[in-house]
């Protein structure tokens, strides 16, 4: 019962600091981006522009909420939601700093790639049912990357995993306080791990350069082609909390979560998380996105044998020696 | 290999920029100098006896690609001024909400009687704003300053280089600096080919 309660809390409490870091979050990406650009951002709502994520809700929630009649309405209904509540559950065993964490599973990390992959059903679930021939078919790319990228993302996963010995992700993040950070040392199946997640992760919440799903040049706006309003308002929500959650995991298992000097930890996990998703950022206005079939060619071609040749490296590592 | 030279690449520009001054200002507070040929309304300008210096001639109406200007006239008679018989234009309706500023009924006008102004930006709330009549355009001819092109200066530009006569004396010209030209007035008509 103690355990229930103090999921509910720290659960209710970590979903509503997440909404409202993507508050800001959404008036930094516009900031930042412009400035990518050597444009100047949103400069006219508020002073440097604070209040215009304010401006964008009360716009995005004034619009006329248009069903397609030929519409599958419950599930058209039933898809948004469910994409937030998927992408918030994730946060769910996060570790924050020792004590700020909603439910410190042992299987931690086979609950986020579970709850994770998941997401991959409102995404289709929103291309089937808006009967539109661009919704499905960003709905059938949503499937077969984030059905692909999984793999090497699990492979990527698995290399903190089989360092550390310990499927829970405080129980990781424990270890590399005890001994390094996964990123850092042993660098050869580390680092390259982490920029496999990275990759993994970006193609699992559908950012540029992999947001196929979504293409505008082609798909018109893919899955939410027919959204509109609130709905498409949840949708916009839910990916930028897929995208914070993600960057809060890598932060967790590649940089030592809560681990650092002079300050508490969860100063320094929120640090990490932010500076992950600055670079989520920085690399979606970077970059071009990927054809279809060069999606396919990295993912199976590179990143899922590299994938596991860093897994089997980081069981040499543990079997051989390095690991204390 | 390309690929990943590229992403850095990429990654290294927009990372550039943000240390960088934007390179946009924001508009309605920062207005940046406009171009010397910067054209936007029309006027129709007084001639040297101070009567609007348009006759009627249809010149302007017949050229205009988009068709927005409508004139009407009743004939010769006696001027006010001068006494002598002229022609007098006594209705002139340029609609300027389907103008595409092509300049083309200043450059037929033998006259100089109808130039365009160098007002900035001309929005409005109504559409009737934008329709001006002969006395709107009267009064931008007393209020706004004209733009650089006048029909006699672009028909000038339009005509043949005088063969072999004016090029001994385009030497010495050549020689002054640039900046000392007005750079609109001169080089233009210089570059004109054959």
């Amino acid at each position: 019962m103690n355990g229930l309660l103090h999921g509910a809390v720290y659960g209710a409490v970590i979903a509503s600091a997440l909404l409202s870091v993507i508050a800001v979050g959404i008036w930094f990406e516009r900031k930042f981006a412009g400035r990518m650009q050597s444009r100047l951002g949103p400069t006219m709502t508020g002073p440097v522009g604070l209040l215009q994520p304010v401006a964008d809700v009360i716009k995005l929630l004034q619009k006329e909420d248009i069903v397609p009649r030929d519409a599958d309405r419950h599930l058209f209904d039933l898809a948004p939601v469910l994409a937030v509540l998927c992408s918030l559950g994730t946060a769910a065993v996060i570790p924050f700093s020792p004590e700020v964490i909603a439910s410190d599973l042992d299987v931690g990390v086979v609950y986020v790639l579970g709850i994770g992959g998941l997401m991959v059903i409102p995404t289709f679930m929103a291309g089937w049912a808006s009967n539109n021939k661009f919704s499905l078919l960003g709905g059938m790319r949503a499937i077969a990357q984030s059905v692909s990228y999984g793999v090497p993302l699990v492979l990527a996963v698995l290399v903190p995993v089989t360092l550390s010995g310990t499927l829970s992700i405080s129980g990781i993040v424990a270890w590399q306080s005890a001994h390094h950070w996964t990123a850092v040392w042993p660098v050869i199946p580390g680092l390259p791990a982490f920029v496999l997640f990275f990759m993994a992760m970006l193609a699992e919440s559908n950012r540029i350069p992999f947001d196929i799903p979504e293409a505008e040049s082609e798909l018109v706006a893919g899955i939410t082609t027919e959204y509109t309003g609130a709905k498409f308002t949840l949708f916009y929500m839910g990916e930028y909390v897929h995208t914070l959650v993600g960057s809060a995991l890598g932060a967790a298992l590649f940089f030592g979560g809560w681990d650092g000097p002079f300050r508490p930890g969860l100063h320094w996990m929120v640090a990490k998380t932010l500076l992950l998703f600055a670079v989520v950022y920085w690399v979606r206005w970077s970059l071009l996105r990927f054809r279809s079939d060069q999606l396919m060619d990295i993912c199976w071609k590179w990143l899922t044998p590299i994938g596991v040749g860093l897994v089997l490296l980081a069981a040499a590592w543990v079997t051989f020696g390095g690991a204390g | 290999m390309g690929y990943f030279t590229d992403t850095a690449r990429a990654l290294a520009t927009t990372m550039r920029n943000v240390f960088r001054t934007p390179v946009t200002v924001e508009f309605p507070k920062v207005i940046r100098p406009r171009a010397v040929r910067y054209r936007a309304s029309f006027a129709l300008p007084d001639d040297e006896n101070g009567e609007v210096a348009c006759i009627g001639c249809l010149a302007c109406e017949r050229i205009c690609p988009s068709r927005v200007i409508k004139m009407r006239t009743t004939g010769k008679r006696d001027s006010p001024v001068t006494g002598k018989k002229r022609n007098y234009v006594d209705e002139f309706v340029l609609d300027l909400s389907a103008c595409i500023q092509c300049e083309l009924c200043i450059q037929v006008c033998n006259s100089d009687a109808i130039t365009m102004v160098r007002e900035p930006e001309v929005p409005s709330f109504e559409r009737e704003d934008l329709v001006l009549d002969l006395t709107k355009l009267r009064a931008n001819a007393h209020e706004k300053t004209a733009s650089w092109g006048r029909g006699t200066i672009l028909q000038e530009m339009q005509e043949a280089p005088k063969a072999a006569k004016p090029a001994p004396k385009k030497v010495a010209p050549a020689a002054v600096p640039a900046a000392e030209v007005a750079p609109a007035e001169a080089a233009p008509l210089e570059k004109e080919p054959a």
